[in-house]
């Protein structure tokens, strides 16, 4: 009898080995699971990168089947401590530097004084795809910093109750005001891809600090000069990475999986960052650093020694076509 | 200025059109992950509001 029973034993414990050996996830277990094994860290850091504890669900929404995703924690830390930094380097490092340059530069003023002569530098229909992509990128932009610094900045100032019925309001602006936002910047790129191919002259440009470091230098420029261009290819390059990044957040449905949208959201907040730092300097040149900048888009109309002086070359050309007043003030007639 | 004004009334008008476009066309997740087996709680309108 005691010889049956040893046998049965072995047997046993040969079809549990069996059973350990055969399953490949019960092999990968680091950890043995003891009572004092099964807490929770030592549960996630057993997981492996990409790895999730998923349920069976009943509903057709398969992401709900994730209970618990490790990556997701390294996601959060990003969020509540480098993306913090990363904004606030970037924007309060911008306002600094804009800051010193208006203090050591000074306002850039238009050399040869205003001539009282004006020349149509941006059509209406271009002022009003500026404004539309500018109006919006503002309140996205706000309403953006409201997630990453809101809680932080703005509820000690309002209350918590404020600050979330704002946040929810901010929240909707956000999410339907990026439609108008991707509306213009696809118009914008339309319609003045043209005159921002970067050339041979945008280098000559370049070499000379587009002649915003020192009075009196103003290297040539067509109708966009280096620095505008790459104002352009900024706003181009980043409103994409925006625009396909806040898609998938708008319908989180579409990347197929949490990491995927984590991914998509860590692109959209370094990028909203990097964009929000390059459009402050956008700002800064197109009204208070430079003099006589911001007709270009408030009346559509520069002084023509203003746009002597930055874009000769497109100002030679629109007289050549007899699209802008010559030096005494009269429209030139183009030679037949 | 009138161009600056147009672009605001256009990014309000494009938005609320969008908002009203996309409620017309999209499900409730009550209604979509709603199955003959399973139906999903209202969530309500708890971002904004007392609910």
């Amino acid at each position: 009898m005691p010889s049956s029973l040893s046998h049965i034993r072995a047997l046993c414990a040969a079809i549990g080995l069996l059973f350990v050996f055969a399953h490949p996830a019960a092999a990968q277990l680091t950890f043995k699971p003891t009572a004092e094994a099964v807490q929770e860290d030592k549960l996630l850091n057993a997981l492996k990168e990409g790895d999730k504890i998923t349920g069976r669900i009943s509903i057709p929404d398969t992401m709900a089947s994730s209970l618990i995703q490790p990556a997701g924690r390294d996601w959060r830390d990003f969020q509540r401590s480098k993306l913090p930094i990363i904004g606030g380097v970037a924007i309060l490092g911008m306002i600094v530097l804009l800051a010193i340059f208006l203090m050591v530069r000074g306002r850039i003023r238009v050399d040869h004084g205003f001539s009282g002569t004006k020349i149509l530098r941006f059509a209406s229909f271009e002022r009003f795809t500026h404004w539309l992509t500018a109006s919006c990128f503002i309140v996205l932009a706000l309403s953006g910093l409201n997630i990453s610094f809101g809680r932080v900045l703005v509820m000690p100032l309002f209350g918590a109750e404020a600050f979330a019925t704002m946040s929810g309001w901010a929240k909707i602006a956000h999410d339907y005001l990026a439609f108008p936002f991707m509306l213009g910047l696809a118009i914008m790129f339309l319609i003045w891809i043209k005159d921002n191919i970067p050339g041979k002259l945008d280098w000559q440009w370049l070499k000379q600090g587009g002649g915003i470091l020192a009075n009196g230098k103003h290297p040539p420029a067509k109708r966009f000069n280096a620095g505008q261009k790459g104002i352009f290819w900024i706003v181009i390059i980043g409103g994409v990475l925006m625009s396909v990044s806040g898609w998938y957040l708008l319908f989180p449905y579409l990347p197929g999986n949490v990491t995927a949208l984590q991914f998509w959201t860590v692109i959209h907040a370094v990028v909203a960052m990097l964009f929000i730092a390059a459009m402050l300097a956008h700002i800064y040149i197109g009204s208070v650093g430079m003099e006589g900048a911001f007709d270009a888009m408030g009346t559509g109309e520069v002084d023509l020694n203003w746009a002597k002086e930055h874009h000769a070359l497109w100002v030679a050309e629109e007289q050549a076509k007899g699209r802008a007043p010559s030096k005494d003030g009269t429209h030139a007639v183009p030679a037949e | 200025m009138k161009s600056f004004l147009a672009a605001l009334a256009f990014a309000a008008i494009a938005a609320f059109g969008v908002s009203s476009v996309l409620d017309t066309i999209q499900q409730s997740s009550s209604v979509a992950y709603t199955t003959s087996g399973a139906r999903v709680g209202d969530p309500g309108k708890n971002l904004i509001g007392p609910n």
